[in-house]
C-alpha cells in the first residue's frame, strides 16, 4: 500500500518539472503571435482622450518596446520568483486576480463535479442494470444528446425556462443586487448557484453514464455475477451493490480526469449567467488582449488538469491494485 | 463541450449489423449535411435582411421560427449560420485530421521522433480543451483563420495515437518484412500496405472530429473569439440572442442550437457507428 | 409557448427579500472598470470619478465650473495654469486635502502610462496649501478637459493597492467591491457638496443582459438598455432618452486617387470622393430627419458637425440638407451629368461611385448606410453600402466612405480629426485632410489663452466665412445623425436636468448621481 504513492508523486513531479517550463515557453510564444495591439485593445473607447505620444507612454509602461526575447527572459525570472507579472486589463498583480476569482469558479466546479458524479455513476448503473430494454434506451439517448449539445446552449435553454419562464430561479450573477457579501444569505446564494451548476453537471455527465453503463455490463456479465444472479439476486440489486463497488473507482477515475473539461464549461457557463470567476477574467483577458493573465490563467488550468490526472491516477490504483505495480 | 462519448458495449451481433449500422448513421449524417449546404444557397436574396416591420415576431407562418429583434427571420438565419458553421467545421477538422496523420506517422520515425510527437501530445492534452482554443485563437487574433487553426491544433491527440500505433503494428508486421525481402520500396510498401489499412482510420477519425469542430468553433464564436459577428454563425447567434432571451423570446435561441445539436448528434453517431466497425476501440485509445 | 413574464415577475418579486428600511439605488449601466478606482491610470474620464472630485467640472450646459478650485487662471503664453483651492475639502479618511495631494497626482498620473493624457504636463507644484500650478511644455487649451476628469488622490496614502481601496473628496465612498459583480457605495460624511438623497448606492455589473433581467423583477431601479430594447419598459419603469454627441456620419477620403499608399500597404484617396463638389452635394441632399426615423426609430436628432450644441460647435458651418435640388445644381454645375442615361453621372468618363463601409455587425451603421444610399441615388450619385469586419475597414477607409461615430466632451477630437499632422493615424483623419488654413485655426485654438477664448478659433476651423472643414467650406464629413442613450429609470427616481451625453453609454448617467431624488414614499 505505502510504496506505489511515493513511487508516484516522484514520477509525476517530474513530469511536471519539464511540462511547465516547456508549456510557458511554449504559451509566451502563442500569446506573442497575437496581432492584436494590446494598447489600442487598453484604449478601447477612449481614442479620442489619449494622444499617440500616451500610446507610446503606456506600451513603454508594459514594457512592450523592448524585443520579445527579453521580454521571455524578464517574465521567466519572475516566474522562477513565482511572480506572474502584472494584469493590464485588472492593474493588477496576475497572482492577485487570479486568487480573487478562482473561489467562485471553484465553487461551480466543485459542485459540478460532484452533481455529475453522483447523477452520471446511478443513471449508468440504472441504464446497465436494465440493458436493452426502455429505461437503457433513454438513459443512453439523453447522454448522447447532451454530449452533442453546446454547453451555452443548454445554459440559455435553462434561463429561459427556469429563470424568465417560470420565474423561480435569478437569470444571472452570483448574489441578488444591492447586498452586500456580509448580507447575502446561504439560501442566497445557493439560489444563485442552482442553474449555472446544472448546466456544468449536464456538460460532464455523458462520458460517465456510458462507460459505467458499460463496467457494469462487463460486470454482470462476469462468472461472479452470473453465480450471484443464479442465486436469485435481482439485475437491480446486483447493479447497486456489488457492480456499484465495481464501477465507482474506474468512473471517478475517469470523471477526476475529465475535470480539466469541467473548468473549459465554466468559461462559457460564466460567460452565460455573469459569473464573477475566472471563466469571465479568461474572456476579458482575451478579448482584452492581457498577455500576462492570459499566460497566468494557462500555467493555473495546467497545474489543475494535472492535479486532476494525478488523482486519477490515485484513484485508479486504489480501486485497482493490480495497477499498482506499474508507476 | 463535453469530451468524446466513450463507446457502448456493441449490442449482440443477430440484433444489429455494426456495418449496416455504420450505413445509416453515415446517410443520415450526411444527408443532413447535404441539406445544409445546398438549401442555404438557395435562401431568396434579402432573406437575412434587416426589416424593421417584423421585429421580434414569434413563430407564425410568414417567419415560422419567428424573427429577432431587428427582423431577421430566424428561420432563414439559422441555415446560413448552420451552412456557416458546417463550412468552417469541415475545414477545421479537415486540418486537424491532417496535423494528426502527419504526426502519428512521424512518430514511428525512430525514437526521437516518437518522443517529440509524445511531448507535443502531452502538452495539448496539458490546458482543458476549451482554455487552449481560446489561446491559440487569441494568438491567431480571433476570426474564422483563428477558429480553424485553433481547432486544427487542439483535436489531433487522439487521432494521431491511433495512427502511430496502426502504422507501428503494420510496419512490424510480418508481411510488411516479407513485402521488403522481395525488393518492394518503401514506397510500394506505404501504397499497398500502409494505405489500405490506415484511410480508413483516418476517414473515421475526420468524422470523430468534426462535430467536436462545429460545437468548439460555436463556443469561440460565443464568446467573441471566433467567426467574425457580421457572418452569420451559430455561435454568434447565440450570443445575441441572450438579450432577447431576458425578454422572453426563447424561440431566437431555441433553433440555432437544436439546429447544431442535430448535426453534431449526426456525426457523433457516425462517427461512433465506424469506430466500432473498425475494431475494438480499447485497443486503439 | 412558457408562461406570460407578468407571473415571471410576480413570482420573483414574492422570492426576493423586502429592502424598504433604508433608501437605496441599484444601477445596472455597466462600465465596470477593471483596473479598479484610480484616477491615476485613468478612472473618471467622463467627469465623475465618484470616489474623487476634480478641480473643475462641467455643469448641465457643459459650462467649466470650479469644483475643488475656487479660482483659475491661465498665464498669457497659455503655459501655466495657476489654480486656488477651496480649503474645505476633505478626503474621506478625515484628511484635508492640499495643493500638495494636487501636484502628486498630476504629476503621478503624467508618469503612470495609464489612461489619462497627460503628455503636455512638464510640471505640477505646490504653491502653498492652496494653490498649485501646472507647467505645460506647449500651450494646450484642451487641457481644460484634464482639470476637468482627474480626480485627485492623497499623496499620503497613495500607494499600489489604492485602485481597489480608494480614498478621494468625492461624493461617495466605496463600502465594497466584488470584482465583474457588484459596487457597493455610501456617501461620503466628509463631501464639499451637499447632501445625498440615498444611503447606499448599489452598481451591478456582469452583462448588459443580467441587467434587463433585474429591471424586470423591479431589483434595479436605473439600467443601460440597447436602442432595440428601449421601448419595451417593464412596468414601474420609464423609459429615459438622453441626448449625446455620440455622433455618426460618412468620412470622406479627401485626396485623389495618386498610387500613395499607407504603411500598411493599403491605398489612399478616391478621384470621386476628392472632388469637393460630389461631398457638398451629399451635405445638401441628405434627409437627416429620415435617417433618424429610419435607423434610430426616431430616437435621435440630426446630425450636421462633429460636436452640435457644445459649446466649441460652429452651427454657421452646416448645410440643412434635405434639398436634392440643390445637390444636382451643385454636381451639374461641378461637370457631373449622367450622360449615358443609367441614373448615374459621370465626369470625364468617371463614375460618381463609392462604397460605404459600415461594420456588419452593427445594425444602426448598416441601416444609416442603407439609408444614406437610397438618399444618394436620387440624385444620380451611387453609394454602395459594403458591410465588412473592423479589420476590413482598417484597410480600406484611407480609400473609401466609412460610417465612423465619434462624440466627446472634449474639443481636441476636433483637433485630431481635422488637423493635417493626424492624417492617416488611426482612425482619426482618414480622409488625411490637410489644409494650412484650417491647421492655423486648430494650433491657434490650443494656443488660446483662455477657454472661452478658444471657442472662436474651434469654431473658425469649421467655417471661418471662406474656409472650414464643415460642410459649407470643404465638407471633409457628411455627419447624420446623433444617438440617444437609452435607459430604463424606476418612475420613482428623478435624475434631475441632464448633459448631453459623451460616446460612452452608462457611466455618464451618473454625472449628477449626487443630486438625484427618490420622489416616492
Amino acid at each position: 500500500m505505502s510504496a506505489w504513492l511515493p513511487a508516484l508523486l516522484a514520477g509525476r513531479m517530474i513530469r511536471l518539472g519539464w511540462l511547465l517550463p516547456l508549456a510557458a515557453a511554449g504559451l509566451f510564444a502563442l500569446i506573442s503571435l497575437a496581432p492584436i495591439d494590446p494598447v489600442q485593445a487598453y484604449v478601447g473607447g477612449r481614442t479620442s482622450q489619449i494622444g499617440p505620444e500616451q500610446r507610446d507612454a503606456i506600451a513603454a509602461a508594459w514594457g512592450l518596446d523592448r524585443p520579445a526575447a527579453e521580454r521571455f527572459a524578464s517574465w521567466l525570472g519572475q516566474l522562477a520568483r513565482g511572480d506572474l507579472g502584472q494584469s493590464i486589463t485588472f492593474n493588477a498583480p496576475v497572482m492577485q486576480v487570479i486568487a480573487a476569482r478562482l473561489p467562485a469558479s471553484m465553487a461551480l466546479v466543485g459542485l459540478a463535479f460532484a452533481l455529475s458524479f453522483v447523477l452520471g455513476t446511478l443513471l449508468g448503473l440504472a441504464a446497465g442494470a436494465t440493458r436493452g430494454r426502455w429505461p437503457d434506451r433513454v438513459i443512453r439517448t439523453i447522454a448522447v444528446v447532451l454530449a452533442a449539445s453546446p454547453g451555452f446552449w443548454v445554459a440559455i435553454l435553462l434561463v429561459a425556462v427556469f429563470a424568465v419562464g417560470l420565474g423561480w430561479l435569478p437569470a444571472c450573477c452570483a448574489t441578488p443586487p444591492g447586498q452586500l457579501a456580509s448580507e447575502v444569505t446561504p439560501a442566497d446564494s445557493l439560489r444563485h448557484m442552482v442553474l449555472p451548476v446544472a448546466t456544468l453537471s449536464v456538460v460532464g455527465i455523458a462520458p460517465l453514464v456510458l462507460h459505467t453503463r458499460q463496467s457494469l455490463i462487463a460486470f454482470l456479465d462476469s462468472p461472479a455475477a452470473r453465480h450471484l444472479s443464479a442465486h436469485g439476486a435481482s439485475p437491480l440489486r446486483l447493479a447497486f451493490g456489488p457492480g456499484l463497488r465495481h464501477a465507482a473507482g474506474v468512473a471517478l477515475t475517469l470523471h477526476l480526469a475529465s475535470a480539466g473539461e469541467l473548468f473549459g464549461g465554466s468559461v462559457l457557463a460564466e460567460t452565460v449567467f455573469a459569473w464573477p470567476g475566472l471563466g469571465q477574467a479568461t474572456v476579458r483577458a482575451a478579448t482584452g488582449a492581457d498577455a500576462p493573465l492570459l499566460m497566468g490563467i494557462g500555467l493555473a488550468t495546467l497545474l489543475f488538469v494535472f492535479a486532476g490526472n494525478l488523482l486519477a491516477d490515485i484513484a485508479a490504483r486504489l480501486a485497482d491494485p493490480r495497477l499498482r505495480r506499474v508507476a | 463541450m463535453s469530451g468524446a462519448v466513450d463507446p457502448t458495449l456493441p449490442l449482440p451481433a443477430r440484433r444489429r449489423n455494426p456495418r449496416r449500422r455504420a450505413t445509416r448513421h453515415g446517410v443520415v449524417a450526411l444527408a443532413l449535411l447535404g441539406a445544409v449546404l445546398l438549401a442555404a444557397p438557395l435562401l431568396p436574396e434579402g432573406a437575412l435582411s434587416i426589416d424593421r416591420a417584423a421585429r421580434a415576431l414569434p413563430p407564425d407562418p410568414a417567419h415560422p421560427i419567428g424573427t429577432d429583434m431587428l427582423g431577421r427571420d430566424i428561420a432563414a438565419r439559422t441555415l446560413a449560420a448552420l451552412a456557416k458553421s458546417v463550412q468552417v467545421g469541415l475545414l477545421a477538422a479537415g486540418a486537424s485530421t491532417l496535423v494528426a496523420v502527419v504526426l502519428g506517422l512521424a512518430a514511428t520515425f525512430g525514437r526521437a521522433a516518437d518522443h517529440v510527437v509524445g511531448v507535443l501530445t502531452e502538452l495539448a492534452l496539458g490546458l482543458p480543451h476549451f482554455v487552449l482554443l481560446i489561446m491559440i485563437a487569441f494568438a491567431m487574433g480571433g476570426g474564422t483563420t483563428g477558429v480553424v487553426v485553433a481547432v486544427a491544433l487542439t483535436h489531433w491527440p487522439r487521432l494521431s495515437r491511433i495512427m502511430r500505433h496502426e502504422a507501428q503494428g503494420i510496419a512490424t508486421s510480418d508481411y510488411v518484412a516479407i513485402s521488403r525481402a522481395l525488393g518492394r520500396s518503401r514506397l510500394w510498401v506505404a501504397r499497398h500496405h500502409l494505405a489500405p489499412h490506415l484511410v480508413p482510420q483516418i476517414i473515421a477519425g475526420f468524422i470523430v472530429i468534426f462535430p467536436h469542430a462545429i460545437l468548439h468553433e460555436a463556443g469561440l464564436s460565443f464568446i467573441g473569439l471566433g467567426i467574425e459577428p457580421h457572418l452569420p454563425s451559430i455561435g454568434v447567434m447565440m450570443s445575441e440572442s441572450l438579450r432577447e432571451i431576458m425578454a422572453g423570446h426563447w424561440w431566437v435561441a431555441a433553433a440555432p442550437g437544436l439546429g447544431l445539436m442535430l448535426i453534431a448528434l449526426a456525426f457523433e453517431r457516425f462517427g461512433e457507428a465506424l469506430r466500432q466497425l473498425s475494431g475494438p476501440p480499447g485497443a486503439t485509445t | 409557448m412558457l408562461r406570460p413574464l407578468s407571473t415571471a415577475v410576480v413570482a420573483l418579486s414574492l422570492l426576493l427579500p423586502a429592502q424598504s428600511e433604508a433608501r437605496s439605488l441599484v444601477l445596472a449601466i455597466g462600465g465596470e472598470p477593471d483596473g479598479g478606482f484610480d484616477p491615476v491610470m485613468g478612472w473618471g474620464h467622463y467627469g465623475n470619478p465618484l470616489f474623487q472630485s476634480t478641480l473643475l467640472r462641467y455643469d448641465a450646459e457643459l459650462n467649466l465650473v470650479g469644483d475643488l478650485a475656487t479660482d483659475w487662471s491661465l498665464s498669457d503664453d497659455g503655459l501655466v495654469w495657476r489654480l486656488s483651492l477651496r480649503e474645505d475639502a476633505m478626503f474621506s479618511d478625515g484628511t484635508p486635502l492640499t495643493a500638495e495631494d494636487v501636484a502628486f497626482t498630476y504629476t503621478a498620473a503624467s508618469e503612470a502610462g495609464g489612461l489619462a493624457d497627460l503628455t503636455v504636463l512638464s510640471e505640477a507644484r505646490a504653491l502653498d496649501n492652496a494653490t498649485v500650478e501646472l507647467q505645460l511644455s506647449e500651450p494646450r487649451i484642451t487641457f481644460v478637459s484634464r482639470l476637468a476628469t482627474l480626480g485627485i488622490v492623497p499623496a499620503a496614502s497613495y500607494d499600489e493597492g489604492y485602485a481597489r481601496q480608494p480614498v478621494g473628496s468625492g461624493p461617495f465612498q466605496m463600502v465594497e467591491w466584488r470584482e465583474g459583480e457588484q459596487l457597493v457605495v455610501e456617501p461620503n460624511p466628509h463631501w464639499h457638496g451637499g447632501e445625498i438623497a440615498f444611503e447606499r448606492v448599489s452598481f451591478v455589473f456582469g452583462s448588459e443582459e443580467a441587467g434587463q433581467a433585474l429591471a424586470r423583477t423591479g431589483a434595479a431601479d436605473l439600467v443601460g438598455v440597447p436602442p432595440s430594447m428601449a421601448d419595451a419598459a417593464p412596468p414601474g419603469m420609464k423609459v429615459l432618452h438622453v441626448e449625446t454627441v455620440d455622433n455618426r456620419g460618412l468620412a470622406f477620403p479627401m485626396r485623389p486617387r495618386a498610387g500613395e499608399t499607407t504603411e500598411a500597404g493599403t491605398p489612399i484617396g478616391n478621384d470621386v470622393t476628392a472632388d469637393r463638389a460630389i461631398r457638398v452635394a451629399i451635405n445638401q441632399a441628405l434627409d437627416r430627419g429620415a435617417l433618424v426615423a429610419l435607423a434610430l426609430n426616431g430616437h435621435g436628432r440630426p446630425a450636421f458637425g462633429p460636436a452640435d450644441g457644445l459649446p466649441w460647435d460652429n452651427p454657421e458651418a452646416a448645410i440643412p440638407g434635405n434639398d436634392p435640388a440643390a445637390a444636382m445644381a451643385t454636381l451639374e454645375a461641378a461637370g457631373w451629368t449622367d450622360s449615358d442615361g443609367d441614373g448615374i453621372r459621370e465626369k470625364e468618363g468617371l463614375k460618381a461611385a463609392f462604397q460605404v463601409l459600415y461594420p456588419a455587425s452593427d445594425s444602426t451603421r448598416q441601416a444609416l448606410a442603407l439609408g444614406a444610399s437610397e438618399q444618394l441615388r436620387e440624385i444620380g450619385i451611387d453609394a454602395q453600402p459594403t458591410g465588412s469586419s473592423w479589420d476590413e475597414i482598417g484597410a480600406l477607409m484611407h480609400s473609401q466612405v466609412v460610417v465612423l461615430g465619434w462624440g466627446a466632451h472634449d474639443p481636441s477630437e476636433i483637433y485630431y480629426l481635422h488637423h493635417g499632422d493626424y492624417a492617416g493615424v488611426d482612425y482619426y483623419n482618414t480622409g488625411h485632410y490637410a489644409k494650412p488654413a484650417v491647421d492655423a485655426h486648430l494650433d491657434a485654438a490650443e494656443a488660446a489663452t483662455g477657454f472661452d477664448e478658444s471657442l472662436a478659433e474651434w469654431q473658425a476651423a469649421a467655417w471661418d466665412g471662406e474656409t472650414g472643414f464643415g460642410p459649407k467650406g470643404d465638407a471633409t464629413w457628411a455627419w447624420m445623425v446623433n444617438l440617444e442613450h437609452a435607459y430604463w429609470v424606476s418612475s420613482c427616481l428623478d435624475v434631475g436636468p441632464l448633459q448631453i451625453h459623451p460616446h460612452g453609454h452608462g457611466f455618464p448617467i451618473t454625472h449628477d448621481l449626487p443630486s438625484w431624488r427618490w420622489t416616492c414614499e
